[in-house]
This record gives C-alpha cells, structure tokens and sequence, in this order.
C-alpha cells in the first residue's frame, strides 16, 4: 500500500474496504476488540463474512451473528465473559445459520502465523485426539512426523482478505503502534491478510513520534489501508493504557444478547441509531453519564523507567585509519 | 477456621494448595486468575504466572485480572509477549501446571468447554465459548488441574465434545498420541476435590465438601465414581484467607 495519508471516516473504510463475502481477521482479544468497526459493518449490513481469530470477547462477534453478517467463523473461543454464554453464536448455529471451525488458541495462533509466514501450515502440538480434530477437518489435520513418524497436528493457514483492529496509536500513513503485548495475534492476522488492514485508534500521531521508537510498530504502513481516528473505539472493551473493560455495560449488553426478542432491539438503539461511533459514545453518557465513562479511566503513572536510545554508528570514522597489523598480522 | 465463607472461596483456597512455591503456572481464564493471585500472595511468592494474554511474571498482579490479556497482568510485568510466544512455552513442556476451567468433565478427565448435544445435529448443540486455551493448556502442561462446577450432567461417562484431553479412553492413550504433558492431576468441583488413579486413570474422590459427604457427591456424579480409601472432608478455609481473597476480588466479579 502506497505512502500517504490514509486517515477517513469509519464509514468510508469499511464501505472501500470491507465487502460481502470477505474472510475477515478480527482484531483484539478479551481487550483491544475492534468495535466501533464491528458497528459500522453492522450498520452497513455486510454480508457472508467469514470470521478469523484465536478469541473475541465483548460480544462483538455475538452482535456481528445477530445482524446477520457472519457465514463463516474459524476460532477457538467467543463470547460476551460478562454474559456467560455466546447467545446469539449459539443460536445462529442452532438454526444452522452460521458453521463454527473451532481450533485451540494455540491452533488458531499458528494458523495465522501461517498465513503472516506465506506457508501452507504449521505443526502443533495440542488438537490430536480430541473432537477438535475430529469436526473442523477444514483447518486441522493429523499426520505422521516425516522425520520421525509421531503423530503430529497440522494447522492449514488461515488467511484473510482484509483485517480490522483497534490500537492505541497510529499515523496517518498507517504505521501502527500499541505496547503491552504487541496485539497478542494482531500482527499475524493483519499482516497475513491478502489486501490489508483497517485500523481504529485512539489517537493519531505523527510518522516522526512513531519513527523514534520503531520497535513499537506491530504493522508497517504498506499492510494499512485505512486510518481511523476513533476514540473509545473498543469499548466497551478495553483499550490498554485508555480505559478498562466496561463490565456494567458487557452486562447490559449481555441482557440483550440472552434474548433472541430484545437484541434486535440493541442493535436498533445502539448501532443502527447512532450515525458513527461518537453517537454510540454520545448516547451513552446521555444514558448512563459521563462518569460511566470516567470510571473506567486507568491507574496512570506507569511510564517506562527503562532508557532506549537508538544511537547508530558512523563508519565513516575510519576513513584513514590504517589497517591495525601486529607481528602475525600485516597489512 | 471460619463460620461464612462462599463455595467459590472455598474453591479458590483449596485449589490455590494445589500450586508450590517456584512453579510456572499457565492460568485461563476465570477461577483460575483468582487462585494464581492468591498462591502468590500466600505460600507460592516465587511462582511464575503466565497468560494467554502475553503476560509472563514473578509477581502477583497489583489487582484483579477480570481477563487473561488484562491491562494489570502487564503492569510491571516480567515480559509482555503475544499469545504464540506464551503458548509455546507450553508446546516446549516448560510449564508446570496448565490451570483450567470446563463445563463438563468425564471419568478419564477429559473436559468440555465447546458445549452440549450433538455437534453433528446443530440443531441440539448448545455452544459455549470454545476451547480457548483450554486444549492446548491440557495437552501439554506437565499438570493439569482444573476448577468446575459439579452436578451429574456435569460429571458424566463421556463428553459430547471433547476439548481438552485428560487421559482419553485409559492408560497409555496420550503417549501414543505423542502428548508431552502428564494429564489431569487434581480437580477441584463445586463439591469435592479429585485425584487420579495411577493405574486405571480413572477419577477418584478425595475430598468432600464440608456439608457433603462421598455418597452425596456420587449422586452428582453421572458415571461410577470410586472414592480413595482415605477420602475424607476438605479442611474449612480460614479467616484470614478468606478475608485475603476478598481482598483480591473485593466487588466479588468472580467470587460471588
């Protein structure tokens, strides 16, 4: 992807970037969901996406199901934690709506790595012997070790067309930068992906802050294709370093979710109402008060101690240095 | 020894023994995140905790992890890696207790976190979240304990799916699997705590609830559950480490 400014409206990225029938990696994991991006696909009523990650909390892949635009999901754990049970994945799949291709973190985590490695599979241990392998033939399979004739499970690449992710930091051309663990499989999944990745983030820095710190940047910018600013764009999720998990919201999110009656009615109030994601934000401080949200601001003073310097050595200083010789060693 | 406790304190307390000091312990999500925080802050201070989340560290976390890649678990942590650096450690066979969840459980230790019914007939299967960790946690730790709750379609002959493997169908089936991690090694339910039988691999009742007794627990145990001879009744937890866990978990997110 080209070196300019890709900054747009979360409408605008997922409108170019997101199509019907499009193997998604979904980014995060019981923190960091990409949710402001998983309302606008829903308001956008996407269609026939099939789903890629290890694990998805908040029930963002729930409220995905329930609007109808999942065919397909290849993971190893989803649900709302807050709600106890994947409500709407439960019945969509139930209902024969939805096939589920269940993996292990481990197996889901190597598929990608996979697919960020450009090879066809990856041997795991795990999977063998249990119903995992048994029923999601797709992604997995076992074989003898060509080397030493153990069995060993393999897990196929899973690659996708595009990535959505929430990060902390991003600039405009799309280098992007989060710290405490680096995206847990969101490097995979997003550089594994065939055209690219829209990212999300809270805030929108300049290419030089990010350039005197590289080893901070999880994904160039040629893997980026769209650069949102959307703050609070996990919640209610956590976002590390910005807010914590909104368990009192996860929980009334979780009420409708149990209901295959009341959740369409989420879905009306909190995506389809709201115009983009600061509406969302805007109507729950009308609902629940701008110290719902204060309350989840984080314990700070927290800054590394440990100094990094990225000093570099010229080697031009030995321009006319003479060869070092010694008795052995001559010029 | 202390008059109120809840079920899950007494659970977490009882489990926590289960962990000796200077043992690297993978914890999942849930109970398992209260009871690594409790070892540390009791008899296990040289523990290592790691998550699926990318956290490695010696110390307890400064406050309750509600997830396993929770912003607390990488402040002032060891190492902050992702989930394929973590996990491998397991793939290694360099973790020592893999420390798990489920929602049913069969007499060989095989656990089911995927859900109940047919998988086959979609229409009777009921989805939980999924595996998780849970599988690999399973298959490779050195052991493996893990934390449920207990009634008799809980605790059942066979699992309608297996996630996570505890010995299969016997003795000798993970070796010829080429499984490098030991298998289960205690549970503790919402009733009991169990151990294994070295020889038939089979579960096998140690410890009652107080409240309950062998017999009640078998009751709520669906396939032919053998007590030890010297099952007996699980020690009461104390005051003092009640009010620690209270402590660790003072809105009672899991604990209630």
């Amino acid at each position: 992807m080209s070196f300019q400014d890709k900054r747009m409206s979360l409408k605008e990225a997922v409108c170019r970037y997101v199509h019907d029938g499009d193997s998604v990696y979904y980014g995060g994991f019981q923190i960091m969901v990409p949710m402001a991006l998983t309302h606008e696909i829903i308001r956008q009523r996407k269609r026939n996406l099939t789903i890629l990650n290890a694990s998805t909390d908040a029930g963002g892949l729930d409220l995905l199901v329930a609007a109808g635009c999942v065919k397909d999901a290849h993971l190893a754990w989803a649900m709302n934690w807050c709600a106890k049970a994947p409500y709407a994945i439960r019945r969509a799949f139930q209902a024969g709506e939805i096939r589920r291709f269940d993996l292990s973190n481990f197996s889901a985590t190597s598929a990608l790595l996979a697919g960020f490695l450009g090879i066809p599979f990856v041997p795991v241990r795990g999977n063998i012997g249990t119903d995992i392998v048994e029923y999601n033939t797709d992604d997995l399979k076992v074989i003898e070790d060509p080397f030493t004739g153990e069995k060993i499970t393999l897990a196929r690449a899973l690659r996708a067309d595009v990535a959505i992710i929430h990060a902390q930091k991003v600039d405009p051309l799309g280098n992007v930068v989060a710290w405490g663990t680096r995206g847990v499989t969101d490097e995979f999944g997003t550089m594994g992906s065939r055209r690219g990745v829209i990212v999300t983030a809270e805030e929108i820095i300049d290419t030089e802050v990010v350039r005197s710190d590289p080893d901070r940047t999880i994904v160039p910018y040629l893997k980026t294709l769209a650069v949102v600013h959307c703050p609070w764009g996990a919640h209610p999720s956590a976002c590390r370093g910005y807010y914590g998990n909104d368990i009192r919201f996860c929980e009334y999110q979780g009420k409708y979710e149990r209901s295959a009656d009341l959740l369409p009615k989420f879905l009306d109030e909190w995506i389809y109402g709201c115009e983009d994601h600061q509406a969302y934000i805007d109507k729950y401080i009308s609902m629940f008060g701008r110290e719902g949200l204060d309350r989840l601001k984080p314990k700070t003073g927290f800054k590394p101690k440990l100094e990094v310097e990225y000093g570099y050595h010229d080697p031009t200083v030995w321009q006319g240095v003479p060869p070092y010789t010694d008795k052995y060693i001559r010029g | 020894m202390t008059s109120s406790y809840r079920l899950a304190e007494l659970m977490v307390v009882r489990c926590a023994k289960e962990i000796k000091d200077g043992e690297v312990v993978f914890a999942g999500v849930g109970l398992p995140l209260v009871v690594v925080s409790f070892a540390m802050a009791t008899h296990a201070p040289n523990m290592i905790l790691f998550t699926e989340g990318g956290s490695i560290r010696a110390t307890a976390p400064p406050g309750l992890a509600t997830t396993v890649d929770d912003p607390v678990l990488f402040n002032n942590a060891d190492a902050t890696f992702g989930m394929l650096a973590t996990m491998a450690f397991l793939q290694r066979g360099e973790i020592d207790v893999a420390f798990i969840g489920g929602a049913q459980i069969d007499k060989y230790g095989n656990i089911n976190s995927t859900g109940v019914g047919t998988w086959s007939s979609p229409e009777t299967f009921t989805y939980f979240a999924g595996s998780g960790g849970a599988n690999d946690m399973a298959t490779s730790g050195k052991r493996v304990l893990a934390i449920m709750p207990q009634d008799p379609k809980r605790f059942v002959e066979r699992v309608d799916y297996l996630t996570a493997p505890g010995y299969l169908d016997g003795p000798g089936a993970r070796v010829r699997l080429n499984m490098i991690g030991g298998g289960p090694s205690v549970v503790v339910s919402t009733m009991g705590v169990y151990r294994f039988d070295e020889i038939t691999k089979e579960m096998i009742l140690a410890e009652y609830f107080p409240g309950h007794s062998a017999e009640k627990v078998r009751a709520n145990c669906s396939f032919d559950l053998k007590a030890a001879t010297d099952v007996r009744e699980t020690e009461l937890p104390t005051e003092e480490e009640i009010a620690l866990l209270r402590n660790i978990d003072p809105t009672g997110f899991y604990l209630r």
